[in-house]
């Protein structure tokens, strides 16, 4: 036992020895997380927009006001006819116009209702909706405002809003993406470090011929495996936490619910991720192979997590599949808690499932270590 | 009893056959050299003993005790360098050997008095806090043979540990290999070089997995008692050629200071000379040299390939 103890002393002189190896741990992730977080987005940003202001009203001219108020539209230019929005935007110049008909104050206070039209460039569909979900928001709000001005009856103001459907985002009610990537990066950090430096730790015990040394000592393999599996488990801690903090820091995400709930999820978690790593060094004779090995299957994994790509829109086959990925309830696990604060008594299922494709993976990974060992 | 009996030994890869049937004893206390070109099978050898692989049939005694099935005493008692000097590049001299000596659980006020001593036989005290990787490759493998002896194995067992290494290195090397016997430890070592064969108390020839002889390297020698005349020429590919395909003498062999005759007829040195001329081949100096073992070894090898 002592051994491990050994081992695990002469792997932190290593790490902490080797500068690729300090930046791959410390810069990575926190590089990850201020360009990620920031680059991936699904918010709609900037999208070029024109009006075509048929009606010169004031109303039409507060409508165009609050168009162009948000972060979400950048008003380009306001033009007098539909056919020359539709030309500008054949052109590329904007990907969104608003028509305003004729008469469309007459019409508002009159109680009739004017329709507003809105053409949307759909080549990015993703955008789209989520334009024309902000459209209907903004037009919505205006309406309400208006309907108080113009003393329009307020049974009717009351009518409107019974029947109004209105969706309202709960747990990031801002709608802003940064919520959802965020904890899923911090997720990607963790098993990017475990999965890849394990492997590659081990694997470079074989290119230096150490490991045929080591092997001819009283260390068994076991003692072997932990000594180098558990200094990563420590940095990989070190770094969940470096990724909680820069979270917060960087995006003012802090975490809801309980901090020692997601520790002890991470370190299930872990179990799958090492198992990879030990896995991919059994495989390989060189840190290229390994590194290569647990990039193919992280990548793979992390696009059936739902980190970028829902789940719910995969095809059925997919979504079977990913119920084999224990990055697909992490994920989850990691959301619900720092999102949403979730106890962790709602998440047995998914914490389950993961400690027992962890457990899998690691034991297997473990036995065929043993076996080339020996 | 003797501390490595290896008795009919087999292993084979696939269709090649690395170890053929060999059988050898590493005496107490001697330094037994396992003497043969690359891929011989003396690296298969070296890591059946120390349990690293498994043979197909035969079997190792270690100190009395079968390796099969006793892999953790083997491994804890044995003294073993791998071919390659496996340090730690990035841990300094010192971490290196502190790392062995912790994981042979050697308490910390012998390791002290260890270190020094193994400081001093392989001066390498002055160099104890650079980092292994920026050390030359004599001193890496001083400290590799140093790590290795922090645990105090009285077995220990080499596999080439001198490939690579400068002249200098390699005879002080062998320094420290003797005095280690002198103090008891029996040790087998591999190695292509026949300077080095020369060094060792007994020898076993290997090739293609078979032993072909096994004795002192003064008795391996003596087996010859023909001539051996060295012939020096500015063509001694085309003279080797020649004279090989002649069919004229017992032996004809190409070393790297010119071609060794055989002179099984005892036909003397003018005839030698005769026969030259007569074939046309220019040389410049003949004469009559004692054999060494290169020629045992390939006369051994000529041989067993008949």
């Amino acid at each position: 036992m002592q051994r491990i103890f050994y081992l695990m002393k002469k792997e932190f002189k290593q790490i902490l020895r080797e500068k690729l190896f300090i930046s791959l741990i410390f810069l990575a992730p926190l590089g990850q997380i201020i360009i990620l977080g920031f680059a991936i987005t699904t918010d709609v940003r900037n999208l070029n927009l024109a009006v075509v202001d048929a009606d010169h009203s004031s109303m039409s001219a507060r409508l165009i006001e609050s168009l162009s108020a948000t972060e979400s539209f950048n008003l380009v230019c306001i033009l007098d006819s539909e056919k020359e929005a539709l030309r500008e935007m054949d052109n590329g110049k904007i990907k969104l116009a608003v028509v305003i008909p004729k008469q469309f104050e007459r019409d508002l206070k009159n109680g009739r209702q004017p329709q507003v039209q809105a053409i949307i460039d759909g080549v990015d569909g993703n955008s789209a909706g989520i334009a024309m979900a902000y459209i209907g928001q903004i037009s919505r709000k205006l309406q309400q405002e208006w309907m108080q001005k113009t003393g329009v009856s307020n049974a009717l103001n009351q009518d409107l809003r019974l029947v109004e459907i209105e969706t309202r985002m709960w747990y990031n009610p801002s709608l802003e993406s940064v919520n959802n990537i965020v904890p899923g990066i911090i997720a990607v950090l963790v098993m990017m470090i475990t999965a890849f430096l394990t492997g590659m730790t081990i694997v470079r015990e074989k290119e230096n011929g150490t490991l045929e040394q080591l092997m001819v000592t009283p260390i068994t393999s076991m003692e072997l495996m932990l000594g180098k599996v558990l200094p990563l488990v420590i940095v990989g801690f070190i770094l969940f936490n470096v990724g909680i903090l820069g979270a917060g820091i960087v995006f003012g995400l802090w975490m809801k619910g309980n901090l020692f709930s997601l520790y002890l999820m991470a370190i299930v978690f872990m179990l799958s991720t090492l198992g990879l790593g030990i896995f991919a060094s059994t495989v390989s004779q060189t840190q290229q192979q390994a590194m290569f090995i647990a990039w193919f299957f992280m990548i793979v994994a992390l696009l059936l997590s739902g980190f970028f790509i829902p789940i719910e829109n995969m095809p059925d086959w997919v979504q079977a599949l990913t119920y084999l990925n224990p990055v697909r309830y992490f994920m989850v696990i990691i959301r619900e808690i720092y999102l949403k604060g979730t106890e962790l008594l709602y998440l047995w299922k998914e914490a389950l499932a993961m400690l027992a494709f962890g457990l899998a993976t690691i034991i297997s990974a473990a036995v065929r270590f043993q076996k080339r060992m020996s | 009893m003797n501390p490595i009996i290896i008795e009919n030994l087999y292993k084979t890869y696939g269709k090649v056959t690395a170890v053929n049937g060999v059988n050898l004893e590493v005496r107490p206390s001697e330094i037994f050299g396992l003497i043969g070109p690359d891929g011989a099978g003396k690296t298969t050898i070296i890591r059946i003993i120390v349990s690293l692989l498994n043979p197909d049939r035969g079997q190792v005694l270690f100190k009395g005790t079968p390796i099969a099935g006793n892999m953790s005493f083997v491994r804890t008692q044995v003294g073993y360098m791998p071919q390659r000097f496996s340090l730690y590049q990035d841990l300094t001299v010192e971490e290196n050997l502190d790392f062995f000596g912790d994981l042979f659980n050697v308490p910390k006020n012998i390791q002290v008095n260890r270190k020094n001593n193994l400081y001093e036989f392989s001066r390498l005290g002055p160099f104890k806090s650079r980092r292994a990787g920026a050390l030359s490759g004599g001193m890496k493998q001083k400290l590799a043979l140093s790590c290795m002896l922090m645990h105090e194995p009285d077995v220990i067992v080499l596999d080439e540990p001198t490939f690579g290494v400068d002249p200098v290195s390699r005879s002080e090397f062998w320094e420290i290999l003797k005095s280690l016997a002198k103090k008891g430890a029996s040790i087998l070592v591999t190695t292509a070089y026949m300077d080095e064969a020369a060094l060792c108390d007994r020898v076993a020839f290997i090739f293609n997995g078979r032993i072909l002889g096994m004795d002192s390297p003064d008795k391996l020698v003596s087996q010859i008692r023909d001539s051996i005349y060295l012939v020096n020429s500015d063509a001694p590919h085309l003279l080797f050629d020649r004279v090989s395909k002649s069919g004229k003498f017992k032996g004809c062999e190409l070393f790297g200071d010119g071609v060794h005759l055989t002179d099984s007829d005892e036909a003397g040195i003018e005839t030698i000379k005769d026969i030259l001329n007569t074939m046309a081949v220019s040389y410049h100096k003949i004469k009559k040299i004692d054999p060494g073992l290169e020629d045992v070894f390939l006369k051994l090898m000529n041989e067993n390939s008949l």
